[in-house]
């Protein structure tokens, strides 16, 4: 059967919020002609979001049921999902900067490693990004939280609750702010203002929070992008020299049919897994150890970060439910290192109801019915619950990685993904004392609001994955530029996450989204100016 | 066979014969099995008397819409931190409809609400029962009834004696506020 061949001046593989920001800008800037290839299938149209909302909070059900494709259950990774609209439909949509300490590591503090760029240099990008989402927020202290310019928009209005827990942290001298959030506080862009369903994670049944379906309706409607769901690319290959990639192969998933993409340029936008999935299995008998790996970087150095969370009781009187979602976040921490250590991280705290919950039986063992049960819950939520949480840095080990399985295939016969995580030996040594050091903090914080903690617990897994592709200055010590263009082929870019070098100790979507948008403008000059 | 028995037969089989097939096939019947009454009866016995007539009702109506649109095997939320995707469990109307029947039937009706709290306290008898269980995971239909309307913002705003709303579309200029008392009960 012969092969389809579909052109574009811009292939863009992938359809998640990376690829939503570059193909956006790329569209509004220049005169050109885009695909976007993506694996999954559609994402189900924002009228339907109701009733799956309903089934999620009545059962616990996905909303989004079609999100993930059968035969691609990946060793160590952290989400399936893989749809149009990508992970971010349903993200959060809690958008905090990296600090400008995350780009200097090595030169601040002698350890991990710098980016080629710094927090001033990606300033305008995040600024670009937070207006493109449509971000809420509230300027912190200027000396904690900079930034270029004012929020785009104003922020969520901190909820009767967290007004309280605010209040309650500055008795620990700790300064907290409205969370940005990509969600709107008016009427934006086409978009609702948030109405406070708090269902923002898993979806958000308005559309007042951001997801990429609504930048991919939009260029489909306007005919800026041609997107083509349910096709899986399997290949990228290159000429002759190496230089240049000429074409993606796919195949359509519906019909088994093979599709060749040609293009001027290629976006790989795949996420932290697919993105270097995809760099190793285009591996060919010139480039053995995939594309644009000469450094045999391609997979390596995953970042993320680990937290520490847990509850904390108050004798404050609280009403849960009021705006669950949103939370209060200070950068007090995350600013500077704490004490003689490298020690690092965020603070966000949230209204909870967690040691407050009703419950059928008392201390006593006594089981509870009728009015007994109520008037139990009521003794127990008299006073409040605090949920904090925060997020401390990872220096990622080289073999931190994702490598080929030696034997599982896709169900197109390559090597499935594995995703192994691994702290660098001095982060390793930081853990104990960050983790000790935060639940003191816990601690102190309880003290002085005269209440106790309840719990902590720690994840065993490293959260907001990234990396893959680590930009850098050195050809032999990165995949990417500083733009997110392979060192090895000139018309391949690596967009958002796999190109981040560390982490951050903060949620990273807002930093992809910056990363592509830098991206895209690199990739614009290459095509006449609208 | 009557209509009643021809149910009581199959139930019986299915409850004999607990494979996921059986058990989605059965669902339905199960749920149309429940007696109203003796489910309202129940639920007058566990839920709180400050609900009221009216409150009780909608809670039943709202437990049985519930259990009527339970599907098994559907794909549960699938998080941060895991590829694995988890589906929804069996039915629970099977077990429940024959816990319904073990109540004593009419004669749970004529009950007084203690003596049929007495009655469910029994039934209730040697389950590990502290913190409420997920509705379709209660082991008893007393259980997830109860688990059912405690999950509910209605139970919050009771509990809380205010107009919180918990999970509905409200003003995002109101947050701020302290949520008004509940309006009294005439």
């Amino acid at each position: 059967m012969p092969r389809r061949v579909v052109e574009s001046d811009v292939c863009i593989i992938g359809s998640g919020i990376a690829a939503a920001m570059v193909a956006e800008k790329l569209a509004e800037e220049r005169r050109l002609s885009i695909t976007v290839v993506e694996a999954g299938e559609e994402s189900d149209r924002l009228g339907a979001r109701t009733t799956l909302r309903r089934r999620y909070l009545d059962y616990g059900e996905s909303p989004w049921q079609n999100d993930h494709l059968d035969g691609y259950d990946v060793p160590g990774i952290q989400s399936r999902s893989m749809q149009v609209g990508g992970l971010a439909m349903h993200w959060g949509g809690v958008t905090p900067r990296f600090s400008p300490e995350d780009f200097k590591h090595r030169s601040l503090f002698g350890i991990g490693h710098d980016w080629p760029i710094s927090y001033d240099d990606l300033d305008p990008w995040y600024q670009e990004a937070e207006e493109r989402l449509g971000v809420a927020g509230e300027q912190g202290p200027a000396a904690l939280d900079p930034r270029g310019k004012p929020f785009p928009q104003a922020p969520l209005p901190l909820s009767y609750n967290l007004k309280l827990l605010q209040d309650w942290a500055a008795r620990s001298d700790i300064p907290m702010w409205s969370q940005p959030s990509a969600k709107n506080s008016r009427p934006y862009r086409g978009r609702p203002a948030c109405c406070r369903n708090d269902t923002c994670f898993p979806v958000c049944p308005i559309g007042a929070k951001y997801s990429p379906d609504f930048t991919w309706d939009a260029l489909r409607r306007a005919g800026r992008v041609t997107l083509m769901p349910k096709t899986v690319v399997r290949r990228l290959t290159v000429d002759g020299q190496g230089k240049r990639i000429v074409a993606a192969t796919a195949v359509d998933r519906a019909t088994g049919n093979q599709i060749e993409f040609r293009a001027r340029t290629f976006v790989v936008a795949g996420g932290y897994t697919w993105s270097s999935h995809l760099l190793l299995t285009s591996r060919d008998s010139s480039h053995p150890d995939g594309l644009a790996n000469r450094s045999g970087l391609v997979g390596k150095f995953l970042t993320g970060h680990r937290n520490v969370g847990g509850f904390i009781s108050l004798p404050l009187e609280l009403f849960p439910g009021i705006n669950e979602q949103h939370s209060l976040v200070s950068k007090k921490f995350m600013r500077l290192p704490r004490g003689d250590r490298y020690i690092r991280h965020d603070l966000r705290v949230w209204e909870s109801s967690v040691g407050k919950e009703p419950r059928l039986a008392d201390s006593a063992g006594r089981l509870l019915l009728g009015d007994e049960l109520l008037a139990d819950w009521r003794r127990r939520a008299a006073t409040g619950t605090a949920r904090v949480r925060a997020y401390y840095d990872v220096i990622p080990d080289r073999e931190s990685s994702l490598t080929l399985h030696s034997s599982q295939r896709t169900p197109w016969g390559d090597p499935l993904p594995v995703l192994t995580f691994r702290d660098a030996p001095e982060s390793i040594a930081m853990r104990e004392p960050t983790e000790a050091a935060i639940r003191t903090l816990f601690a102190e914080m309880a003290r002085a609001g005269n209440g106790q903690v309840l719990s902590t617990r720690s994840d065993n897994f490293q959260d907001h994955p990234a990396g893959g592709c680590r930009m850098g200055t050195d050809p032999a010590a990165s995949v990417t530029d500083a733009w997110g263009r392979t060192h090895d082929h000139e018309n391949l870019f690596v967009a958002g996450a796999p190109t981040c070098v560390t982490g951050g100790c903060a949620n990273g979507t807002l930093t992809f989204c910056a990363l592509s948008l830098r991206s895209a403008a690199e990739i614009g000059k290459e095509f006449p100016a609208r | 066979m009557a209509m009643p028995d021809r149910r009581r037969f199959l139930l019986g089989v299915a409850a004999l014969l607990p494979l996921p097939f059986v058990a989605r096939r059965f669902h339905g019947l199960a749920v149309q099995s429940f007696d109203p009454a003796i489910l309202r009866a129940l639920a007058d016995a566990v839920l709180p008397a400050e609900l009221g007539p009216a409150g009780t009702e909608r809670a039943v109506a709202e437990f049985e819409r519930w259990l009527a649109g339970y599907r098994e095997g559907a794909e549960i939320l699938h998080g941060y931190g895991t590829g694995e995707i988890r589906r929804t469990g069996p039915s629970p109307a099977l077990k429940w409809s024959a816990q319904v029947r073990d109540l004593g039937g009419a004669s749970f009706l004529t009950r007084t609400r203690v003596e049929r709290q007495d009655i469910i306290r029994g039934a209730l008898t040697g389950l590990t029962l502290n913190s409420l269980p997920p509705a379709d995971r209660a082991p008893h239909i007393a259980v997830g009834l109860l688990a059912h309307f405690y999950d509910s913002p209605v139970a919050t705003d009771l509990c809380y004696n205010a107009r919180i709303g918990r999970n509905s579309c409200r003003p995002l200029a109101e947050s701020p506020r302290r949520p008004l008392p509940l309006a009294p009960r005439s």
